[in-house]
């Protein structure tokens, strides 16, 4: 488990614009302690730049990554104000950052463990490809398989590093131009069952737009797969205080928290039509 | 006509006294964290240390736990934010065995913000919570204004005979002083105050948010799933200024704990010259959760910057501008105007 979390400064050193609109924002955060080590792939940042008072809250963003040098990054696409200052946020300018933040995280692949079907689409990349990149690094990659989607081959990004992971790639694309024309749902519905068909044990991880999230979670209890669903949903604080991020469950309470609880739930929990 | 009062030499920083009284409280300054914004404390403890806040209002406390609304509960909006989380708490059982023993022993003053749905559930929570006499509460802060509660909660917070016979039915039920958190939805907030003041408050808090609304124009739908919310955050700074001020005018003598878009030494500054006694972060502590902090420091500092010694030299401070000379068709001889 990482580290309670901390409030601190960190400066941009770098904001790649990649295509299809996306950025990869990376941070230099303090090196003693660096308050992301040991971050679990599901676990997010609260980040705001110095906005004065019309935008009052942080931005919710996955890890992406985070390495030794104190250095972090996550994924941007500019979707409302917020968001859009931060695709635009220059080299050196400072955020204020908050995590990292939430205990629901995915389980890390194991050797004898399902193979884990990781199912991405647009901006929910991020806890995917560090859950890939971690299992590369402990000698799992055959462990787990990426399952992409998007509109179209520019909504597909960081693809060379599964590559260069030795990860195994099925991508869909809503208008066919890479991979299967259709939803994630198309390849998913397909790997499912070629490894009922071969008795190959299977479990979902998945992150992305939430009726992508819908339909994954309905196809994972139709096939009786094991399904993890990392949620977004809006939040003022990020560590169970505003009570806006709440998650509709099944149990002894309707209402659990994408914060504190999640990000990641098991699909059978979550209360959706 | 009175002239402007000059600014003061400043001060060192050691030159300053923060502390301040509510009533028959004395506060080490006059920062304090507002209800529903500061949860039950425990989740500040990464962020601050607790024990150098002025006090604190707890999440709103029920007799029995509530579990909230649907989704969406928040938006953002311009320099603030809508909610309607819906008063979920986990009730005044579980409040006092589980939640009040860790505040109690910071040391700071605790104030139980408690609501109910209607008059009797009100007296039975008072009742509940006196358990915390002595034993950690110091102040009981009924929430006569929560826009995301349906049943009669309305009437409460608008009509001050509604208003007076309630309170004075909490304040006899319970030994812990008892403070009323007003509606900004109120047509007449003096009257309310006073209402409250006669029926033995010691206190009023205000102001709690105000109601509002956000649309998502694609889908034509609120962003609220309940539709309404309450505003919060810099944009209500204003009018909880414009409310503080009349009720302070009107009632003098009632203690008040204002808040209402704090994210600054200087709002803090403001509001107590509005007359508030002291003042409550509520918003700011999401994106901040050590910004109570930041703002008593800053106050520090700026009463130190404009000459101010002593807090309770600018509770209700404030004057009227001076006003501008008559009108007249032609200016003033050169004798008369000399």
């Amino acid at each position: 488990m990482a580290t309670s979390p901390s409030q601190f400064r960190a400066r941009v050193v770098d904001n790649r614009p990649l295509h299809g609109g996306y950025f990869v924002l990376t941070l230099q955060g303090p090196m003693a302690p660096r308050p992301l080590d040991g971050v679990i792939p599901g676990q997010f940042v609260m980040l705001r730049g110095d906005w004065g008072r019309d935008l009052i809250n942080p931005r919710a963003f996955s890890v992406l990554d985070a390495s030794d040098d104190g250095r972090f990054s996550v994924l941007l696409k500019a979707y409302g104000r917020g968001t859009t200052r931060l695709c635009h946020a220059p080299e050196d300018e400072m955020l204020t950052v908050t995590g990292p933040l939430g205990r629901g995280t995915f389980d890390a692949p194991t050797v004898d463990g399902p193979t884990q079907l990781l199912v991405a689409g647009g901006v929910g990349l991020p806890p995917l490809h560090l859950q890939a990149r971690r299992a590369a690094a402990a000698g799992l990659a055959s462990r787990v398989e990426l399952l992409y989607g998007g509109r179209d081959a520019d909504d597909l990004v960081l693809l060379s590093d599964l590559d260069a992971w030795g990860i195994a790639v099925h991508l869909a694309t809503e208008d066919g131009s890479r991979g299967d024309r259709g939803f994630v749902t198309v390849p998913l519905s397909r790997r499912i069952e070629r490894a009922q068909a071969r008795g190959e044990a299977v479990c979902i991880l998945s992150c992305g737009p939430t009726p992508m999230l819908r339909a994954v979670r309905a196809l994972g209890l139709a096939q009786g797969v094991p399904t993890a669903l990392c949620l977004e949903e809006e939040m003022a604080c990020g560590f169970g205080v505003c009570l806006g991020c709440a998650v509709p469950v099944y149990g002894p309470k309707p209402y659990a928290y994408c914060c504190t609880d999640g990000p990641v739930f098991d699909a059978r929990e979550v209360r959706w039509s | 006509m009175t002239a402007a009062p000059r600014p003061a030499a400043s001060l060192p920083l050691g030159g300053v006294d923060l502390s301040c009284r509510f009533g028959p409280l004395t506060l080490p300054h006059p920062v304090m964290t507002a209800s529903g914004c500061f949860a039950y404390g425990q989740k500040f403890a990464p962020f601050m240390d607790l024990r150098q806040l002025a006090g604190l209002s707890t999440k709103g406390i029920s007799p029995r736990p509530r579990p909230g609304n649907p989704l969406p509960r928040i938006c953002e909006t311009a320099a603030g934010m809508l909610n309607s989380i819906g008063l979920e708490n986990v009730g005044a059982e579980a409040f006092l065995s589980e939640k009040l023993p860790f505040l109690a022993d910071l040391g700071v003053s605790v104030w139980v913000n408690f609501f109910g749905e209607d008059a009797d559930e009100y007296v039975q929570c008072a009742r509940m919570l006196d358990a915390g006499h002595q034993r950690g509460i110091d102040v009981l802060e009924m929430n006569i204004s929560c826009p995301n509660i349906k049943k009669g909660g309305i009437e409460f917070g608008t009509v001050p005979e509604v208003a007076h016979a309630l309170t004075k039915r909490c304040v006899e039920a319970t030994r812990i002083p008892i403070v009323v958190k007003l509606s900004p939805n109120a047509a007449d907030l003096p009257a309310m105050a006073q209402a409250v003041a006669d029926a033995g408050a010691m206190g009023v808090s205000l102001i709690n948010t105000i109601t509002g609304m956000a649309i998502d124009v694609r889908t034509r739908r609120p962003r609220l799933a309940t539709t309404y919310g309450g505003l919060s955050g810099a944009a209500i700074k204003p009018i909880a200024l414009r409310m503080i001020h009349q009720v302070h005018r009107a009632v003098p003598e009632l203690p008040i704990c204002g808040m209402g878009g704090v994210g600054s030494g200087e709002d803090a500054l403001e509001l107590l010259m509005a007359g508030a006694s002291c003042v409550q972060v509520g918003t700011a502590n999401f994106a901040r959760p050590g910004g109570a902090l930041e703002i008593r420091d800053e106050l520090r500092a700026l009463m130190a910057e404009l000459g101010i010694a002593r807090v309770a030299e600018v509770i209700g401070c404030v004057e009227p501008l001076p006003p501008e000379p008559a009108w007249a068709p032609a200016p003033p001889d050169a004798e008369a105007s000399r």
